[in-house]
């Protein structure tokens, strides 16, 4: 029996496990999987050249691509071609990653947030303007106008992941 | 004649084919499978792909006794080459034995992908042909999983060339295998696309102007194993795995190509089911595994913006929208009131379906079906086609179809019928009488209603007296201006010997995909004078602005149906995209009518089916079950061996019906006099004037194509220079052409090709010269501005 | 009288005119032939003499010209004056010094198979060259020996001459008919063969122009007089084209049978500034090398004793390479060539001859990876037994034998 308060007495002392959510919120860890991220390069330009990789990779049918072709006067990605619809359905998504495995210039990442919320169906459905990643300082959103000849490949040439 | 069968082994299958099948077709009869690049079963081998390399041994012959070395078992010696053959160009003998399957063959496939490889891009997520690529087929199959192929050395070629406006060349994907190129010169014989340079530099180039001028072209991209050659209309379209297919038929000509449509949701048009491409559907019937670029890119009037979606009812001079219910009720109540008084017009691009249920309101009514068509002859045709025969071509002018003819009969307009009746004296006329199968296609270029009409009774006669119909490969064959117009002469839609007349006195007229207002301003005005008019069409034609009211039609890419093709090939098509708003199919429409005027017509198109087979002989003993039925066809396309390219090829929908002809049934036909027809006079300074039918017409269904506008048919008169100069015309100028009461400006085209003193004018471009017509000319003077 | 029996102008001044070549007893043998014997008589005559064919495959000329099948008609004779081999350049200087001696067979050929129309394909820098031969062609004709109804009888027969556009694959025989017929210079596939489907898909028969100039001497002197020179199963005397690393390169025309130590050191001066001899390349630049040590200097240079040395004696272009030459920097120059020239109608070739040339021009300027030697090696090997027609496995036999004879030569380059 005084064992049993003892431990009651103890953790009376203890510093609380719980913690005031939202005001305070936990760490994630590196590897944590939340709502997904559509990168750009530091140009600005997108990462995503709508494939639909992601979107055949989802075991879940989450992912909605069409794509459309760039052009020197309104450049979306540096690639040939650019997703003009993206959508992730949030209620679909089971936050796997696979699409992020799937990527070919690792355009989509899931990242820190996990505080999805929608009042309505239709708001699970997260369209390419929500997912994209704000432009880095001083750079011009897209689409571009660049120079010719600069952006000739079909697909951006491609690094082998460091990490 | 049958060939002699050769034996041979290949693997552990022993089998038996015909003399010179190639080994690689031998295969595939046992479900072997040997890789090929620029094989084609369609074409001639050229063994320049090295992918389809095996081991073939034949059997050791003793030069002494000629008789087969035995081994010591008894089994015949077989004697293998030092190298390893082409499957693709070497052809089966008597106990040849083919290996495909040792670590020698396996190891030179490996080692020919990956040499192809070594100058391929990385571009497959962004390649069209992505998903549904042969090199990616093979690749994965046989092809070393990493290449040794330093990256960076890779080639770097122009990936954007517009070889026209419709296909597109990436030259870095390009294997050089020269599919495109021999298509091109040995199926279509227009061989307007070739290699240039040679060896690592080899590339696909056009010389023709405008770029790759041939209206076979998409099928080339179909063709390509790899993503090399795409359609500018289909470019990063979708990706191919996220496509649904449907079974179709193209729209555009009596022909009766299958197709396969590739559907998908499409976010822009609110997630409705949106057509992406059209492929051809293998059918050796009919368009084997082609189809030309027409109906390749002609499916856009589907999804176009201007489509009517709701019914329409005029009201205070204005069409205003209206209910199903409001529409319907209307036209059911001016119906009764016009009682017998009442024309059905149709159009022949409408179905089988649509039609029979057309005709059956007329007839319970009492009132008249008529088809609206310029050419006549519908109650004759007969039956099928085969290769390798005497061609004849009989035409007032110079076509393509010469080149392949072996005779070729020129006549003036007007004096066809007596060239036919002098036929058979002829050298041309002797090679027909003698022929053991001979076929007549008529059409009505150059000729209007009557002329044609007349032109089918002289043919069927030629026919009949050279004993050359009631059985298969005999008989008449009409070259319909559209895909169903055969299917309407059967529903019993017969042409009006005078529209404007019938119209006039018509108390209700009832419209189905006819436009005759916009094809003749006469009209126009005959259907101003009718009481009361129904259109029930897919767009707000010209017709339908007259309207009292409007019904709007479900394209026939939207619901089920069938088409009658101008062999008289029964085939059905399949629902491919979401309908248009509120638009309902034809038949459903009719039927819906009907039932408001107590008349029971079946609105499912599967019931009007089994009732036109109930009650139209011909079509006897017909249902969509049969007309779903499909046996394997030869060569074998789209197994799970994907090396052919294209996904939308395997027919698994059926490939239609053969329709007997009458002699078959034990029915007589009997054959009206044919006259010659009465060629209208042309006074002096006058011209004759006769309609062509160009394939890039300007029909409601083919305009919302926006990549054809360069090739559209415009308005212009085509005639020869000496003609050009009488009347003082220049070639790229414009002349004003008038006869009674109308008068249009058209381009001028001099072609030193056309007989003297004849003008060409293409149909539907909005000249109403539906035959032979003489004109008035004048030459329009272009202002110059200061 | 010369000695010599192809390269007669160097022994007699003005052979190439037409006169000079007739005084000497040109058309002898034609008129003997045309005038006197039956088509089958000239065949058995070429055939019974061994004459080899001097092209490079060494195919027997009289049972080349037998193939011909008689139910299928007409017949055509190409002279193939194409040499577009590196360190061939024998068949030039007969056309250029001793013409009439080479359109005498051409006609002789002809006349065996019973062609009336008989084509020379030249390369395209052979401009000057066509245009002498036609104006010799003119000569002819004029003098009755060409055109109808020659010496009276009922034979006819025309020469057309007709270049190149600067393709080496043309030399091949049936990429030859192509070019001939106004297509792409790209090879046929076989079979059918030219004998049968040749130009114009009509029986055809090809001869290298040396193989051709063989053929009067054959027809006026016999059999015995042809084999008294060179070895049983090759005889007859040859053009060696003498190249490289040697004091006196030129042509030479010698008995086959003769050694390469003859050729090198005795005709061909030996070799400058008293470097030694390294290896030699027996058929210019699509033979396999051959380790020049005593035995191989001392192999007779015949059809048999060549390919027994694991190289071919093919259009005897003989090239030597000395001590001061890297093999590396040899094969990247052939693979380079081979690349150049490759039509592109067959994989292996069209990809393996660019994968090589990059490999090689790696090692060659230093900045090669280690395991590079070998996928030359194997690249090389991969192509082999695949390829649509011979110049696909050509551009591979240097590369192969030299990584086999002189790998240190690669290694040398290779950054350490």
């Amino acid at each position: 029996m005084f064992q049993g308060l003892w431990t009651t007495l103890k953790s009376m002392f203890e510093k609380p496990p719980t913690i005031q959510y939202p005001e305070e919120k936990r760490p994630v860890r590196t590897r944590f999987r939340g709502r997904h991220v559509l990168k750009r390069y530091d140009n600005g330009l997108e990462k995503c050249i709508g494939c639909a990789l992601c979107a055949s990779a989802c075991p879940a049918d989450a992912i909605f691509v069409e794509a459309s072709e760039n052009t020197d006067e309104q450049r979306f990605s540096p690639g040939e071609r650019y997703a003009s619809t993206y959508e992730i359905n949030m209620l679909r998504c089971i936050f796997c990653g696979f699409c992020e495995d799937a990527c070919p210039t690792e355009a989509i990442v899931l990242g820190d947030n996990y505080e999805l919320t929608f009042t309505e169906r239709t708001g699970s459905i997260y369209t390419k303007q929500m997912l994209l990643e704000a432009v880095p300082e001083g750079v011009k959103t897209t689409p571009q106008v660049t120079p010719p000849g600069v952006f000739t490949r079909s697909v951006p040439e491609m690094k082998d992941p460091t990490d | 004649m049958a060939k002699k069968l050769v034996t041979l082994r290949i693997d552990e299958h022993t089998l038996q084919v015909p003399e010179g099948m190639l080994v690689v077709d031998a295969a595939r009869k046992v479900n072997v499978d040997i890789p090929v690049f620029c094989y084609h079963p369609k074409m001639d081998p050229v063994g320049m792909c090295r992918m389809c390399l095996v081991d073939v041994g034949r059997p050791v012959i003793d030069r002494a006794t000629g008789e087969v070395v035995k081994e010591a078992d008894g089994s015949p010696k077989i004697a293998f080459g030092p190298k390893l053959d082409t499957a693709c160009t070497t052809p089966v003998s008597e106990g040849m034995v083919v290996i495909t399957n040792s670590d020698k063959v396996r190891a030179a496939r490996k080692e020919v992908v990956e040499f192809i490889l070594t100058s391929h891009p990385l571009d497959c997520p962004v390649c069209d042909k992505g998903g549904e690529c042969p090199l990616q087929n093979l690749t994965m199959a046989y092809g070393p999983g990493t290449s040794r192929f330093i990256f960076d050395e890779k080639m770097h070629l122009a990936k954007h060339v517009p070889l026209g406006e419709l296909v597109w060349l990436d030259r870095e994907r390009c294997i050089q295998c020269g599919r495109c190129v021999r298509f091109q010169h040995e199926v279509v014989d227009d061989p307007v696309i070739d290699f240039f340079h040679r060896g690592r530099s080899l590339e696909i180039i056009t010389d023709s102007e405008p770029g790759f001028d041939s209206v076979f072209s998409g099928n080339t991209t179909d063709i390509c194993p790899v993503g090399a050659l795409t359609t500018a209309d289909f470019r990063f379209g979708a990706r191919p795995w996220e496509m649904v297919s449907a079974a179709s038929l193209c729209s555009h000509c009596p022909v009766g190509c299958n197709i396969t449509y590739n559907v998908r949701r499409e976010a822009k048009t609110g997630g409705n089911m949106v057509i992406k491409r059209a492929m051809p559907r293998q059918n050796e019937g009919v368009n084997e595994i082609w189809m030309c670029d027409k109906g390749r890119l002609g499916y856009h009037f589907t999804e176009s913006k201007q489509r009517l979606s709701e019914p329409l009812v005029r009201k205070g001079g204005e069409l205003v929208p209206a209910g199903w219910d409001e529409a319907l009720d209307l036209v059911a109540q001016k119906l009764r009131e016009a009682g017998s008084s009442l024309t059905v017009l149709a159009g022949g691009r409408l179905s089988n379906e649509d039609l029979f249920n057309l005709r059956r309101l007329a007839d319970a009514a009492g009132g008249q079906a008529v088809l609206d068509t310029h050419m006549g002859g519908g109650d004759l045709a007969a039956l099928a086609v085969e290769r390798g025969a005497a061609l004849i071509v009989v035409n007032p002018n110079e076509t393509r179809l010469d080149k392949f003819a072996t005779h070729t009969l020129r006549y003036n307009p007007g004096e066809l019928l007596l060239t036919f009746g002098g036929f058979l004296e002829s050298a041309a006329g002797k090679v027909f009488a003698e022929a053991e199968n001979a076929l007549v296609f008529y059409g009505s270029n150059g000729l209007g209603l009557q002329q044609s009409t007349y032109l089918a009774y002289a043919a069927a006669e030629l026919l009949v007296k050279t004993g050359h119909y009631g059985k298969a490969n005999n008989g008449l064959i009409p070259v319909w201006p559209k895909a169903n117009s055969q299917g309407a002469w059967d529903m019993g839609f017969r042409p009006a010997s005078n529209l404007g007349d019938q119209l006039r006195q018509s108390k209700a007229v009832y419209i189905a995909a006819s436009d005759p207002a916009g094809d003749d301003p006469a009209l126009a005005a005959a259907l101003d004078e009718a009481k009361f008019v129904i259109v029930q069409d897919l767009f707000l034609s010209e017709t339908a602005k007259h309207a009292d009211v409007v019904l709007p039609a479900a394209a026939y890419t939207e619901r089920e149906g069938s088409f009658t093709s101008g062999d008289r090939r029964v085939q059905r098509y399949y629902p491919a995209a979401t309908p248009r708003g509120l638009a309902r199919p034809d038949f459903i429409i009719t039927a819906q009518l009907a039932g408001r005027l107590g008349v029971e017509l079946p609105a499912a198109a599967a019931l009007v089916l089994d009732q036109i087979a109930a009650q139209v002989p011909a079509y006897a003993g017909l249902s969509y079950q049969k007309l779903a039925e499909v046996h394997e066809q030869w060569p074998i396309i789209g197994r799970s061996d994907v090396y052919y390219g294209g996904t939308g090829y395997e027919n698994k929908h059926g490939l239609g019906v053969q329709l007997p002809c009458a002699a078959e049934r034990g029915e007589k036909i009997d054959l009206p006099a044919a006259a010659n027809p009465v060629l209208p006079s042309v006074p002096a300074g006058s011209l004759l004037v006769i309609p062509v039918a160009r394939l890039y017409d300007q029909g409601a269904t083919l305009r919302p194509t926006a990549l054809l506008d360069g090739r559209i048919a415009r308005a212009e008169l085509a005639l020869n220079p000496e003609t050009a100069e009488k009347f003082g015309l220049q070639a790229g100028g414009e002349a004003l052409i008038a006869a009674g009461g109308w008068r249009v400006q058209v381009a001028v085209r001099v072609d030193s090709h056309l007989p003297v003193g004849l003008g060409l004018v293409p149909r539907s471009t909005g000249v109403p010269v539906f035959g032979p017509t003489a004109v008035t000319i004048e030459p329009v003077q272009v202002e110059i501005k200061a | 009288m010369s000695t010599y029996r192809i390269l007669r102008h160097r022994d007699i001044p003005n052979i190439a005119s037409l006169d000079v070549y007739r005084a000497e007893g040109g058309f002898e043998a034609f008129h003997k032939a045309v005038a006197g014997m039956q088509p089958s008589d000239v065949l058995n005559e070429v055939k019974a003499s061994g004459l080899r064919g001097r092209g490079g495959a060494g195919f027997p000329a009289g049972l080349k010209w037998s193939f011909i099948p008689n139910n299928l008609w007409p017949h055509y004779v190409v002279a193939n004056a194409d040499e577009s081999e590196p360190g061939t350049f024998k068949d030039r200087e007969i056309m250029e010094s001793n013409p009439f001696q080479f359109l005498e067979g051409l006609m002789l050929a002809s006349y065996a198979v019973q062609a009336h129309d008989a084509y020379i394909y030249l390369r395209g820098e052979f401009w000057q060259i066509a245009k002498s031969l036609d104006g010799k062609i003119a000569e002819l004709e004029a003098a009755g020996l060409l055109g109808d109804k020659i010496y009276g009888t009922e034979y006819s027969l025309r020469l057309h001459t007709h270049l190149g556009a600067g393709a080496y694959i043309c030399g091949e025989e049936t990429a030859l008919l192509e070019s001939i017929e106004g297509n792409r210079g790209q090879p046929r596939l076989r079979p059918p063969f030219p004998a049968v489907y040749g130009l114009f898909g009509k029986p055809t028969v090809i001869n290298n122009v040396e193989t051709l100039a063989n053929v009067p001497g054959i027809i006026a002197n016999g059999t015995a007089w042809f084999r008294e020179q060179g070895t049983e199963k090759s005889p007859g005397v040859k053009v060696f084209s003498l190249s490289g690393c040697v004091n006196k390169p030129g042509n030479y025309e010698l008995p086959l049978g003769t050694t390469f130590r003859e050729l090198i050191f005795n005709y061909g001066g030996g070799l400058p500034e008293g470097r030694s001899i390294k290896a030699i390349m027996p058929a210019g630049a699509s033979s396999s090398l051959i380790t020049a040590d005593d035995r191989a200097l001392d192999t007779p240079m015949d059809y048999e004793s060549v390919a027994a040395l694991g190289s071919a004696l093919g259009s005897a272009s003989v090239i030597v390479l000395d001590d001061s030459v890297n093999v590396a920097w040899m094969v990247s120059k052939t693979v380079e060539f081979f690349k150049h020239e490759s039509c592109g109608k067959c994989t292996p070739c069209r990809e393996g001859t660019y994968w090589m040339s990059h490999i090689a021009d790696r090692i060659v300027k230093g900045d090669s990876r280690k395991e590079d030697i070998d996928l030359l090696n194997y690249v090389a090997r991969q192509m082999q037994g695949k390829c649509l027609c011979a110049l696909g496995e050509f551009s591979t036999m240097a590369v192969v034998t030299g990584i086999e004879q002189f790998r240190e030569d690669f290694e040398k380059l290779q950054r350490s």
